[in-house]
């Protein structure tokens, strides 16, 4: 009862958020940008309790991981289609342009939020710095601190803290937004 | 008429003298040895929180790290961020310390060229000399990348470099990084940070004609950035007016969410992916203390974002 209350609830502010935020869309960018939304309030629910600011609830940040599979991979990309940038959609052309990494991003983040399903019974750890490792890969080599090529699997993140694996997750959509959303302001 | 021309002759004259007297200006000033051992890891650190590997690899081609290389599009031209590995040719091998300290915190180069100010070393003018071979150290670990980087593409008249004598003579502002006795260790510490290292300004303030900041508009925020990305106001007001609080703005730096559940895109994104991230969680909080000016963190209020 919890998790659907909690589903719906998720929902129902996501297509109320979406009402404001992106006044002017129809049709399959509309379609998109309510899918951002959703994840996007997903988040916002889900954020503060990995700040340990809310009650951390495992069936609420496994809820968040199964929404954000659903919009991820496949089901993201084929909301792309070639043609639908412009006003009023965010989409860069680099969507296009660089259609492979856009799509290898949009299946990552199916990937982590899989990972971060299973490692939601994990609870919070302690999310440190990352600054272990210091020294030669702090300054960008080594093949440590999350770099940016480095793809992790589904089991790998189950393994990690929560937030941690939330984080991870998340960072994705950062990444994908930084080569390919224009800001607005 | 005959005045005329003896006004306009002298006025070039004037000119050309004037132009002659910039060009030969020695600027900047000479730096004291640096026996300082250096630590590597707190170079790095350093190096992490002032955005080296950020600005200077580039990702997007999947250059090496600190290679240079990534493209800064700015209204006087395309700036290339230069080659920071240990290459003796084409990176910073050959260099002493006190080069290196005189790049870092004067913005010259070792053969006496001031940078651009796309290089925002105004921002690091205040570290000190034990932060200064700290970097050193670390930039010692990072292999040689036997490339240069491309020239920059900027056309008259910015490809005058004199005219940076002028800039820094009008725009080398004081960072403002010295501790306020009246705040607490916490506030001061991110005072030093986003004042200094994390040059937040560099992107958050507007810049005038000349590339130079407009302190009146300090933090107000900045919707020319290279590239076309927005900066947004992050004065305490605008901070708290769109729901940053201590907690969540320090949890931004270091996961790059927002408050309302977006990620970041932008710059930004690069900056807590190859920055911010890598601080210790004592440090993004005293960063977000000193830019919402408060003196500790909210704690009840707190969750009702």
């Amino acid at each position: 009862m919890k998790k659907t209350t909690m589903t719906a609830a998720v929902l129902i502010a996501g297509i109320a958020a979406t009402a404001y935020a992106h006044g002017g869309a129809t049709g399959i960018v509309k379609e998109r940008m309510d899918a951002m939304a959703a994840m996007g309030k997903a988040v916002k629910t889900v954020a503060p309790m990995m700040r340990g600011e809310t009650t951390y609830d495992a069936e609420t940040v496994r809820d968040a991981a199964r929404l954000f599979q659903q919009h991820a991979g496949e089901s993201m990309t084929k909301l792309f289609p070639e043609g639908t940038g412009g006003v009023p959609s965010e989409a860069k052309d680099e969507v296009w342009t660089d259609w492979d990494r856009f799509a290898a991003l949009a299946s990552q983040l199916e990937e982590y939020s899989e990972g971060l399903e299973r490692a939601a019974d994990n609870g919070l750890g302690s999310m440190g710095g990352n600054i272990s490792a210091g020294g030669a890969s702090m300054m960008g080599g080594g093949t440590t601190m999350m770099g940016s090529n480095a793809m992790m699997d589904a089991a790998a993140l189950a393994k990690m803290p929560s937030d941690a694996a939330f984080a991870m997750t998340t960072q994705v959509c950062s990444v994908c937004h930084e080569r390919f959303r224009a800001e607005k302001d | 008429m005959r005045q005329f021309l003896t006004l306009v002759g002298g006025v070039a004259v004037l000119s050309a003298a004037g132009l002659g007297v910039v060009i030969a200006w020695p600027v900047g000033s000479p730096v004291t040895p640096i026996a300082t051992e250096g630590n590597i890891d707190r170079g790095a650190y350093l190096a992490r929180a002032s955005g080296c590997i950020a600005c200077h690899t580039n990702f997007e081609a999947g250059g090496a790290p600190l290679a240079g290389g990534a493209p800064l599009e700015t209204p006087f031209g395309t700036f290339y961020t230069p080659n920071l590995t240990t290459d003796p040719e084409h990176g910073m091998g050959e260099w002493t310390t006190e080069q290196f300290a005189k790049a870092v915190r004067q913005g010259i180069s070792p053969d006496g060229t001031p940078y651009y100010p796309s290089f925002p070393y105004t921002f690091y003018a205040d570290f000190s000399d034990q932060d200064i071979a700290d970097l050193w150290a670390a930039f010692q670990t990072v292999p040689p990348v036997d490339e240069p980087a491309p020239e920059n593409d900027v056309g008259f008249p910015f490809d005058q470099r004199w005219g940076l004598k002028l800039w820094r003579a009008a725009f080398f502002h004081d960072p403002n990084t010295e501790p306020d006795e009246r705040r607490n260790p916490a506030w001061n510490r991110g005072k030093a940070l986003v004042n200094g290292a994390a040059h937040c300004a560099a992107c958050h303030t507007s810049r005038n004609f000349a590339g130079g900041r407009e302190l009146s508009a300090r933090f107000a925020g900045n919707d020319q950035l290279p590239g076309g990305s927005k900066a947004p106001a992050i004065r305490p007001d605008d901070l708290a007016k769109n729901d940053w609080t201590v907690s969540n703005l320090a949890y931004a730096l270091q996961t790059g969410l927002t408050p309302s559940g977006d990620a970041f895109g932008g710059s930004m994104a690069e900056v807590v992916r190859e920055g911010t991230r890598f601080l210790t969680p004592v440090d993004r909080e005293a960063m977000a203390l000193f830019l919402l000016n408060k003196d500790s963190v909210e704690t009840a209020d707190a969750a009702s974002n």
